[in-house]
């Protein structure tokens, strides 16, 4: 009966070529409208790293000045980086199962076989704890140990575009490589990894969040070994009459916030009992005089971080919103033209009663006709779709906004469009199958 | 010529489905286009924007140390030599960020010392005396930075800078009632307002963006220091090149981060907003597309649907016009109710856009606007369809189909 409807509901279609292709064709914009904003809606608001959201924290203690807060739009909000004091010591905690600070340094890469010119590789410094935290998937080799951390030992990591440029991808694990004009041993190479939004650090505005990673790794104490400035995001207040920031020393002692700091803890009690040793460690530094502003101590899931960070920006939910409303025009659009339709061939499914089809049954072709425009429209809709988001990464190929950057087939925001689309398009031709259903034989047979 | 609106109300009354569907569609369409229009509207406001600088023939070459050993202070004063010394460079300066990038540093000041008071945050930039010239930003009043002035990159001793010049926009926030110049101003060191500049973008590209204050300091802090140039028109990509050349093999321990025209910055910097500006109208535009199509659809079922009642219509003498006034008055029923319905959703929206996403009031004028375009268009797409009604033969009236 099925392979009858079907055959039935192409003759349908093929009868009115001009609507059907209108129906089609309007499903198909909304559709990929829908498909285009979904996705980068999707890819904006995920979490790259939904599998530990109960365990790791980011951690933020509000050190800004006493007299106003650090953004006056969110007064209640805490710098989102610590000061090199407030890291350095609430790294040495061991209540946390693991741990690791983060900034951005300069770097320039030298000496790879074949190479010229040294070329210059933003440079996180950071913990061995980074890679296991964050599930940092390695190519060749792996993270430091934990006592190259102590030393520090001259270690790094590369990604893996940085292997690919200096080694043509080879494995350069054990080879010496100048960074910053000092030997450094390989010990590991990143497979390809480039989370997005980049939720371990997420400074940097629109650009940072969605930006490519570091092009190389080393411990986090190289920073302060060769006096090296942070050249992310930084921070700073002067409180009156303090002396400005110059050397590299005031800047270790300064008020300045540049660390980004997680800390893994797997239970609630560990939880409970770092957030304690946080709030020990504000006391004890508020009586002698610094945190002045009200204690906020916070450590936040990367659920709640990504939200805190605003990183949805608010023209991809309105574009969202926008896309919506316009399938809904093309929906009401297609339930409008297939209620003529239907109700022009009414006579039609009259004939058909009289010989004795059912009412279910002409229901059940009308449906089965409304599936078919469905599918065309759900499939075309696809295809603009996915030359919708073309057309979007072109069109934000040199921009600092972060809706280009995102915008990827993804299977799974399209898997919801289409889904969107079918049950959208099935459920506007449920009414205008069903009037057409409840059509009595006789007055069509009657005008005949 | 004369309308009698009742036959057709109560030709919509026996099929009122394809009209409300039509009035859903016109509705819903009104909203989005009024607020759409709107927000498009802010968005090409903040793009055209000026930005106070030469954005035609300057580009810069952001410069960074490689290690410790990096003579910043050194560095600088010999790129600044070859720059000046180039055939077709107009002027060139160092500076310790860059406008529109977002690039740069920000600071409260005080017009009280001791940090007492009101505190008005700025972009602040560090430049020598042909700072203002490289970026083709002109002074209003007071003076330019003397070459003395200037305070040379001293590795942890750098002397604080006693004179800054400040934007229009600066100056009055900070003294509203005029007369900024000469006036002592507070960050982290009492400076003298010698010069106020006509306004600019400055690095930070948070609002408001022209507010800036410019010191007589040269940057190196960190190994890390932007040249800025300007060129002869004409010659600022050949410039760029041959500069970024010479000036990555120059040092031993520096590297040139990156080389870029300001006209790309520039770019960058308002293509978020141009960008959504463009999927708006798209959408916006594809909906209005739709819903014409729609009332086109409706138009045409009903002549079809009607053909003997338009025949005997026309046997009983009426005119082709009344034919085609008479669907187009049932249009335009269908339209002044879509047009009710879609102006109260479109408020709707618009105040939920101005508590939630920060849009200014809806302008009523671009509600009147929107009403009128989607009327106008709506009728036209009904006239085809109405005009094949018009040419029926009365004689239709007396065959059977």
């Amino acid at each position: 009966m099925l392979g009858y409807y079907l055959r039935l509901a192409v003759k349908s279609l093929r009868r009115t070529p001009g609507l059907t292709a209108l129906m089609v064709g309007a499903i198909a914009c909304g559709i990929a409208a829908c498909i285009v904003t979904l996705t980068v809606h999707h890819a904006m608001g995920r979490n790259p790293i939904w599998w530990k959201n109960n365990v790791l924290y980011a951690v933020t203690m509000d050190s800004w000045d006493p007299r106003r807060p650090y953004d006056p739009d969110r007064p209640t909000v805490a710098p989102s980086q610590l000061t090199y004091l407030d890291a350095t010591y609430l790294y040495g905690s061991d209540i946390p199962q693991r741990k690791t600070l983060l900034a951005f340094v300069q770097g320039a890469l030298a000496g790879a076989p074949g190479q010229s010119a040294p070329v210059w590789a933003m440079t996180r410094i950071t913990t061995a704890g980074f890679f296991h935290m964050f599930d940092v998937p390695f190519e060749y080799g792996g993270p430091w140990s934990a006592a190259a951390d102590q030393g520090p030992q001259p270690v790094i990591v590369l990604s893996h575009r940085e292997n690919q440029r200096l080694y043509d991808g080879r494995n350069s694990v054990g080879r010496t490589i100048l960074w910053n004009h000092l030997r450094f041993r390989i010990v590991g190479v990143l497979a390809h990894w480039d989370p997005r939004p980049r939720f371990y650090d997420l400074t940097g505005g629109g650009s940072g969040d969605f930006g490519g990673s570091a092009r190389a790794f080393v411990p986090f104490r190289w920073g302060s070994m060769l006096h090296l400035f942070p050249i992310g995001s930084m921070s700073c207040w002067v409180a009156p009459g303090a002396p400005p920031l110059q050397t590299y020393r005031d800047l270790l002692a300064s008020n300045c916030v540049w660390i980004t700091m997680w800390v893994e803890l797997p239970t609630a009690a560990r939880r409970e009992r770092f957030l304690d040793f946080v709030n020990a460690y504000w006391a004890q530094q508020h009586a002698a005089g610094r945190f002045q502003r009200p204690r906020n101590n916070h450590l936040w899931k990367v659920s709640q971080w990504l939200r805190l960070h605003r990183i949805v920006s608010n023209s991809s939910r309105l574009l969202l919103r926008i896309a919506f409303a316009f399938l809904a025009v093309c929906l009401i659009n297609t339930v409008g033209i297939l209620l003529a339709k239907f109700l022009r061939a009414a006579p039609l499914a009259g004939v058909r009663r009289a010989l004795g089809a059912r009412r279910g049954e002409i229901f059940a072709q009308h449906l089965v006709e409304v599936a078919v425009l469905a599918l065309s429209g759900a499939i075309l809709g696809l295809l603009l779709g996915i030359a919708g988001l073309a057309g979007v990464r072109a069109l934000y190929a040199h921009s600092y906004s972060a809706y280009g950057k995102v915008a990827h087939f993804d299977l799974i925001g399209i898997a919801w469009a289409l889904a969107l689309a079918g049950v959208s398009t099935l459920l506007a031709g449920l009414y205008p199958a069903w009037r057409v259903g409840r059509t009595s034989p006789a007055r069509y047979l009657k005008s005949q | 010529m004369s309308l009698n609106l009742r036959p057709l109300l109560s030709a919509l009354r026996r099929n009122p489905t394809g009209a409300l569907l039509v009035t859903l569609q016109v509705s819903i369409t009104l909203a989005v286009l009024v607020n759409a229009a709107w927000v498009v509207h802010q968005r090409i406001m903040r793009i055209e924007q000026p930005t106070g600088i030469n954005t035609r023939d300057t580009f810069v070459l952001q410069i960074s140390g490689s290690s410790n050993q990096f003579n910043a202070a050194a560095a600088e004063s010999e790129d600044l030599a070859y720059l000046r010394g180039l055939p077709g460079i107009v002027s060139a300066t160092v500076s310790d960020g860059v406008p529109l990038t977002g690039d740069g540093g920000n600071t409260g000041v005080w017009i009280e010392p001791g940090q007492q008071g009101q505190v008005t945050l700025t972009s602040e930039l560090g430049m020598d005396q042909d700072g203002l010239k490289t970026l083709g930003v002109r002074l209003i009043a007071g003076r330019n930075f003397r070459a003395d002035e200037i305070q040379p990159y001293v590795p942890g001793k750098q002397a604080p800078a006693s004179e800054a010049i400040v934007t229009e926009s600066l100056a009055h926030a900070l003294f509203p009632h005029g007369n900024a110049l000469g006036k002592t101003i507070y960050s982290s060191e009492p400076r003298t307002i010698i010069g106020i500049s006509r306004d600019f973008m400055g690095p930070q590209l948070g609002q408001p963006t022209e507010r800036t204050i410019i010191y007589p300091r040269l940057p190196g802090q960190g190994g890390y220091y932007d040249l800025l140039v300007r060129t002869q028109p004409g010659k600022r990509d050949a410039l760029l090149r041959l500069a970024r050349k010479h000036i990555a093999a120059a040092h031993r321990y520096g590297v040139v981060v990156d080389a870029r025209t300001f006209a790309q910055n520039n770019r960058r910097r308002d293509s978020g907003n141009r960008n959504v500006a463009i999927l708006l109208a798209l959408v916006t535009a594809l909906m209005l597309a739709v819903c014409c199509l729609g009332i086109f659809g409706l138009t045409t079922f009903n002549v079809g649907s009607r053909t003997r009642q338009i025949g005997t219509h026309r046997a009983l003498g009426a005119r082709r016009r009344d034919v085609v006034s008479r669907f187009l008055v049932e249009n335009a029923l269908i339209l002044t109710a879509g047009a009710v319905l879609g102006s109260v959703l479109a408020l709707l929206i618009g105040n939920w856009l101005t508590l939630h996403y920060a849009v200014p009031r809806l302008n009523m004028a671009y509600l009147a606007a929107g009403i009128v375009t989607l009327v106008a268009v709506g009728e036209l797409a009904a006239w085809q369809p109405a005009r094949r009604a018009a040419r029926i033969a009365p004689s239709v009236a007396t065959r059977t189909v």
